[in-house]
C-alpha cells in the first residue's frame, strides 16, 4: 500500500452503504464466532491444563470482525459497528456467555477503534493495527478477569493480557489483513477505499 | 403522454408525502454530458451521453449486455456513487433540479427480494415513508393504498419470504409508488419471471403509469411486452452510445436486423437456434456409458421439507416437495416447469443427490453408481456419496451462478472437476478451450472468474458443469437474463451433454427450453400442512418487549463482584432458574405451546462446556479444591442462565424499534443493522450452496480435520463476498427510497414500555438483590 485512500467526504458522514456493509460483515462474522465458540472449548481447556492464560491463544479470532470493518470502512465507528453487531448476532444464536457477549463485544470494538483514532482514521498500516489489536485484546482481558477469572493471581492476570494483546495484535491483524485483501481481490469493495487500491494497482 | 411539465408545483406532493388534490405527473428528465468511469476501469461506461425525456413520456431503453443501461438506470436516479466508485461527470436533473426530494424517483431492481428491508410486506412498504418522517397514525392507510394500487391483497403481516416472484417485484413497486415518485425506473423487472407472471407485473406497470401520469424509463433485452406499454425505444451500442431513438415501432422497423446481431429479443424475429457445438470426447466418462433412453437416475414418490429459522422465533416447516416422480433418461433433455414456488429447484437438487429427501427414494442406474454407492439390495441414495464419487456422476448449475465459482482463473474453473476425478489430460484441457470458446469466454480464459459479469458467470457454470461428462446434468433456469447471442451458446451447449449420452434436467420459465426438450414435467405448488386453528398461548416471556428482556438478563453484570462462595452463587442460581420457569409459563387460552424447555436447554449446552472450563482452570489453580472449582463453575452459570431462558424471545426488528425509539440510538446504523438481521437465513441458504457447489464439483473436503479447517476457511470467504453483494444491492434499493438522508425519520413499528416491561427489569433486579442477600446471609 503506497499511498492510502481514505473514505470519501467528510470521515463522520456514513453512506448507507458503509452502515450496511458494516451491518452484514457484523452479521456473518456474528455466524462465524457462534461456531468458533463450539470448537474453541476444547483446545482452550486443554491448554489451561499446563499454564491457564494460554488459552489466550485461542480467543484472538473474537477481534477480527472490528478490524475488518475497520479496515474496510475507515470511518470513525467502524470497529466498534461491526464487532458490537458481531456479538449480538452470536449472542442471538446462542453462545455459551449468552447476552454478556455484548460487552465483550463494546469493549474489543473500543480498544480497536481506540488504535486507529489515536492515528486519526488516516492510517491503515501496521502501527493502528498493531495497537489498535492489542488495545482490543487488552480491554478484553480485563473484562474477563472481573468475570471469569476472579479467582487467579495477578501474575496470571498479567500474562493473560498481554498473550491476548499480543495475539490479537499478530494474529488477528495478520487475519484481518487477508480477508480485507481477499475481498478487495474478489471485486466484493468496488464502493471502499480498499477496493480503489486493489483496482488502480490492478489499472497501472 | 407527451405533456409539457406544468408550470405551477400545486400538482407535486410535498417532501412529507401529503396527498395533493391534483394527481402526481411525472417528471421531465435532462442527462446532459453524462460520463462514468469505475476505478480500474480504462475505459468510460459511458461518455459524453445526452438524453430527454419529457413528463410524462414513457421509455423502453435495450442495448447489448455491458452496454450501459442499468449504469443509465442508477444515474438517473443518483445512485451511481451508492455502490461503486469512480469517476463520475456532467448532469441529470428533474424538472430542472439536481436535487430531488426523497422517493421523487422509483426504482425497482432485477432480483426480487434484493431490497426487502423488513420482516413483513406492510412494514417494507412503510420503509420510504419512515425515512421521510411521516407519522405513524398516517402509515397504514398509505401502505395499504398502495398494496392495493399493485394488487397484491395480502394481509400487511405477511412475511416477504414467502412471496413469489412476481408478488417480491409488485413489492417493491409498492414501496416505491407510496413515496409519491415522479419517475419510475425499472431495471429488467421481469427478466426473472415466468411469463404469465412477467404479463401481470406489466399490466400492474401499465396501470399504475397512466393512472399517475409519471414519467417511465424500463430497462428490458426482452422488449416482447413492453412495446406497447412505452412511446420511446432508445438502443444504445456496446459503447454506451445512443444509435437509434423514436417511436418503437419505427425503431423496429428501420434497426430491427442490427439490434437481433446485438443480441437483443425482438417480437417477429425468427427464434434463435442452439449453436452447434462439437466437443472432444472425454475417455473415460460417465456420460454414454448408458444407452440412449436407459433412465440415469429416477426419483420415487420424492417429498422435501424446509425448515426456516428466524431470531427470535420459532422454527416453521413448509413443504417444498410432495409426492414426485421423476425420472431422467440418458441422451434426453427433461424440462421441469411451474409457478414458482412449486418446488422444481428442490426436486432437481433432491433427485441429483445434492439434497436428502425427507420422504421418497432416489434410485441411480447401477453402470455409473460408484463402489461407495453400494451394490445390489443395499445401494446408498446420492446424497450419500462422498464429493468426487457424486461428481463423476452429475453436474449442476445453479441459479445463483456467482456461488459456483471455484476456480483462479475461468479455465482454472472449467478444469476443476476433471483435476479433482484425475481426468486432466490433453483431451480435457482442448475440451475445456472448446467449451470456453462455444460460450464466449475464451478471451477471459486467465482472468479471475470473480470479476465476469452475472451472464459470463452463467456460463461459465455451464461450460465448468458439462466438461468433465457427467451422465446427469442439472441446470437451474439456465437461460434466464442471456441475450440472443448467449442464449444459442448455453442451449447448444447443453444440448451437446444430450448427443453425448448424458440425461439433461433442467428447470426453466422459457418456451424456447420448453420446445427443444424431450419430455416436460410440471409441478405444482405442493399444498402446505394445515395450521392448527386454536392458537398457541405465549408464554409470560414472549409477552415483555425486547428491550426489557435484554435489560433484565444484562442485569447479572455485577454478579461476579457479588458473589464470594459457591453457596451464595448457588442460592443466586437457584433464583434465576425460578424466575425463568415463571417466564415459561403460559397461562390463558389455546394450545399449549411446545418446546419451551428444550430451547433454554438447547441454549445452556454450550454454556455446560464454557463452565466445565473454567472451573477446571480454578480447580488447578485454587489447589485442587473442590469448593474453589464450584464456586468458580456456579459464578459463571450465573451470569449465562438468564440469558438462555429470553434469548429465544427477542425479536431483532422490534429490538431496533426498541433501541432507536426508547434508547435513541442512531437511527440509521440501527436500521442497518436489523435490516442485514433479516438476511440471516439467506446467509445458511448460502453456506449450504457454497458447500454443496464444492461437493457437486468433486472438491469438499470429506474428511481430515486441517482439510475440513481450510475449506472452512475458503467458504467463509465466499459467504463473505456473497454478503457484501447483497448489502451493495440492498443499499441501491434502501437510497432509493430516501435512506440516504434519513437522519430523523419516524418509525412504523411502536416501542410500547407496558406491564410486563417493568416485571421483566424487575425480575433482573431481583437477581441482583438475592445475591445482595446472599452475601449478607450465607457464608
Amino acid at each position: 500500500m503506497s499511498t492510502t485512500i481514505t473514505a470519501s467526504g467528510p470521515l463522520t458522514r456514513w453512506r448507507t452503504i458503509d452502515l450496511l456493509t458494516c451491518a452484514f460483515l457484523g452479521v456473518a462474522f456474528g455466524v462465524a464466532y457462534w461456531a468458533w465458540g463450539l470448537a474453541y472449548e476444547a483446545p482452550a481447556t486443554a491448554v489451561s491444563a499446563g499454564f491457564p492464560p494460554l488459552s489466550a491463544l485461542f480467543a484472538w479470532p473474537w477481534l477480527v470482525a472490528g478490524i475488518v470493518g475497520m479496515l474496510v470502512i475507515r470511518r470513525p465507528g467502524a470497529a466498534v459497528f461491526t464487532e458490537l453487531l458481531a456479538a449480538i448476532v452470536s449472542a442471538l444464536i446462542g453462545t455459551q456467555w449468552g447476552l454478556t457477549t455484548l460487552v465483550s463485544g463494546l469493549v474489543q470494538g473500543l480498544g480497536v477503534e481506540l488504535g486507529f483514532a489515536l492515528f486519526g482514521y488516516a492510517v491503515y498500516s501496521w502501527a493502528p493495527l498493531l495497537i489498535g489489536g492489542f488495545l482490543g485484546g487488552a480491554f478484553e482481558a480485563v473484562y474477563e478477569w472481573y468475570s471469569y477469572w476472579t479467582d487467579w493471581g495477578f501474575g496470571y492476570k498479567i500474562a493473560y493480557l498481554f498473550l491476548l494483546g499480543g495475539s490479537v495484535a499478530i494474529f488477528g491483524s495478520l487475519l484481518a489483513v487477508g480477508l480485507t485483501k481477499l475481498l478487495a481481490n474478489a471485486g466484493a469493495l468496488a464502493a471502499f477505499p480498499p477496493g480503489q487500491e486493489a483496482r488502480e494497482r490492478a489499472a497501472v | 403522454m407527451t405533456e409539457p411539465a406544468p408550470a405551477d408545483t400545486a400538482g407535486l406532493v410535498d417532501p412529507l408525502g401529503r396527498p395533493s388534490a391534483a394527481a402526481p405527473r411525472g417528471a421531465a428528465v435532462e442527462v446532459a454530458g453524462l460520463s462514468w468511469r469505475p476505478y480500474g476501469r480504462a475505459r468510460p461506461v459511458l461518455h459524453g451521453l445526452d438524453l430527454t425525456v419529457a413528463a410524462g413520456e414513457r421509455v423502453l431503453l435495450a442495448g447489448p449486455s455491458g452496454s450501459g443501461k442499468s449504469t443509465l438506470l442508477r444515474a438517473l436516479a443518483g445512485l451511481l456513487l451508492t455502490a461503486d466508485s469512480g469517476e463520475l461527470d456532467g448532469e441529470v436533473t428533474l424538472d430542472g433540479e439536481s436535487e430531488g426530494r426523497a422517493g421523487a424517483v422509483g426504482l425497482v431492481l432485477q432480483d426480487p427480494g434484493a431490497g426487502v428491508v423488513a420482516s413483513s410486506i406492510g412494514r417494507d412498504v412503510a420503509f420510504g415513508l419512515e425515512n421521510v418522517g411521516v407519522a405513524r397514525d398516517a402509515m397504514p392507510a398509505r401502505v395499504a393504498a398502495a398494496l392495493a394500487e399493485v394488487g397484491l391483497d395480502l394481509p400487511p403481516d405477511s412475511s416477504p419470504s414467502t412471496l413469489s416472484g412476481g408478488e417480491a417485484q409488485r413489492l417493491a413497486l409498492a414501496g416505491a409508488l407510496v413515496m409519491e415518485p415522479r419517475l419510475l425506473l425499472l431495471d429488467e423487472p421481469t427478466a426473472m419471471l415466468d411469463a404469465d407472471t412477467a404479463a401481470g407485473v406489466r399490466a400492474v406497470v401499465a396501470d399504475v403509469v397512466a393512472r399517475r401520469g409519471l414519467t417511465l424509463v424500463v430497462v428490458e433485452h426482452r422488449l416482447t411486452g413492453w412495446l406497447d406499454l412505452v412511446d420511446r425505444l432508445v438502443v444504445l451500442d456496446g459503447d454506451g452510445t445512443i444509435v437509434a431513438d423514436g417511436a418503437p415501432h419505427d425503431v423496429l422497423a428501420e434497426h430491427a436486423s442490427s439490434l437481433v446481431r446485438q443480441g437483443i429479443w425482438v417480437p417477429g424475429a425468427p427464434e434463435p437456434q442452439p449453436l452447434r457445438v462439437a466437443l472432444t470426447p472425454m475417455p473415460r466418462a460417465a456420460a454414454g456409458v448408458l444407452a440412449p433412453g436407459a433412465p440415469v437416475v429416477a426419483g420415487t414418490d420424492l417429498g422435501v421439507e424446509r425448515r426456516s429459522r428466524r431470531l427470535g422465533s420459532t422454527s416453521r416447516s413448509t413443504t417444498a416437495v410432495a409426492g414426485a416422480d421423476l425420472a431422467v433418461e440418458a441422451g434426453r433433455l427433461t424440462a421441469l416447469t411451474g409457478p414458482s414456488g412449486a418446488g422444481k429447484s428442490t426436486l432437481m437438487a433432491a433427485v441429483g443427490g445434492l439434497l436428502a429427501p425427507t420422504t421418497g427414494r432416489v434410485d441411480v442406474a447401477a453402470p455409473i453408481t460408484p463402489v461407495s454407492g453400494g451394490q445390489g439390495d443395499c445401494p446408498r441414495p446420492p446424497h450419500e456419496w462422498p464429493s468426487v464419487d457424486l461428481a463423476r456422476v452429475v453436474a449442476w448449475v445453479p441459479q445463483r451462478a456467482a456461488t459456483a465459482v471455484v476456480g483462479r482463473t475461468v479455465r482454472d474453473d472449467v478444469l476443476t472437476t476433471a483435476r479433482a476425478l484425475g481426468l486432466s489430460g490433453a483431451d480435457a484441457e482442448t475440451r475445456a478451450d472448446e467449451l470456453l470458446a462455444t460460450l464466449g469466454l475464451a478471451r477471459l480464459a486467465d482472468t479471475d472468474p470473480r470479476h465476469l459479469s452475472g451472464g459470463e458467470q452463467r456460463r461459465l457454470a455451464v461450460a465448468s458443469a458439462i466438461a468433465h461428462g457427467p451422465a446427469l446434468v442439472l441446470a437451474d433456469e439456465p437461460t434466464v437474463g442471456q441475450d440472443r447471442l448467449t442464449w444459442s451458446a448455453v442451449m447448444g451447449t447443453l444440448e451437446a451433454a444430450r448427443r453425448e449420452g448424458a440425461g439433461v434436467l433442467v428447470t426453466t420459465h422459457d418456451p424456447g427450453v420448453v420446445d427443444r426438450a424431450d419430455q416436460e414435467l410440471a409441478l405444482r405448488r405442493p399444498s402446505q400442512p394445515a395450521v392448527d386453528p386454536e392458537p398457541e398461548r405465549r408464554p409470560l416471556l414472549a409477552r415483555v418487549g425486547p428491550l426489557a428482556l435484554l435489560v433484565a438478563a444484562l442485569c447479572v453484570l455485577p454478579l461476579p463482584a457479588l458473589l464470594g462462595s459457591w453457596r451464595q452463587a448457588l442460592v443466586v442460581l437457584a433464583v434465576e432458574v425460578t424466575l425463568g420457569a415463571v417466564g415459561l409459563l403460559a397461562p390463558g387460552p389455546g394450545r399449549r405451546p411446545e418446546g419451551r424447555l428444550r430451547g433454554v436447554l438447547a441454549r445452556l449446552a454450550p454454556a455446560v462446556v464454557a463452565v466445565v472450563g473454567v472451573a477446571w482452570s480454578a480447580w488447578l489453580l485454587g489447589g485442587r479444591d473442590l469448593e474453589i472449582a464450584a464456586g468458580a463453575a456456579l459464578r459463571v452459570l450465573c451470569l449465562i442462565v438468564p440469558s438462555a431462558f429470553v434469548v429465544g424471545f427477542i425479536d431483532p426488528e422490534r429490538l431496533g424499534d426498541h433501541l432507536a425509539q426508547r434508547v435513541h440510538l442512531p437511527a440509521r446504523p440501527v436500521v442497518a443493522a436489523t435490516a442485514a438481521l433479516q438476511r440471516l437465513q439467506s446467509f445458511d441458504d448460502l453456506w449450504t450452496e457454497l458447500m454443496t457447489t464444492r461437493r457437486v464439483r468433486g472438491i469438499r473436503a470429506d474428511r481430515g480435520l486441517v482439510r475440513r479447517g481450510t475449506e472452512a476457511v475458503a467458504v467463509t470467504g465466499g459467504l463473505l463476498v456473497g454478503a457484501l453483494g447483497q448489502a451493495a444491492g440492498l443499499a441501491l434499493a434502501m437510497d432509493a427510497r430516501g435512506f440516504a438522508g434519513a437522519h430523523r425519520r419516524s418509525w412504523a413499528g411502536p416501542a410500547p414500555w407496558r406491564l410486563p416491561d417493568s416485571l421483566a427489569v424487575l425480575g433482573g433486579l431481583t437477581i441482583v438483590g438475592a445475591a445482595l442477600v446472599a452475601r449478607a446471609l450465607v457464608g
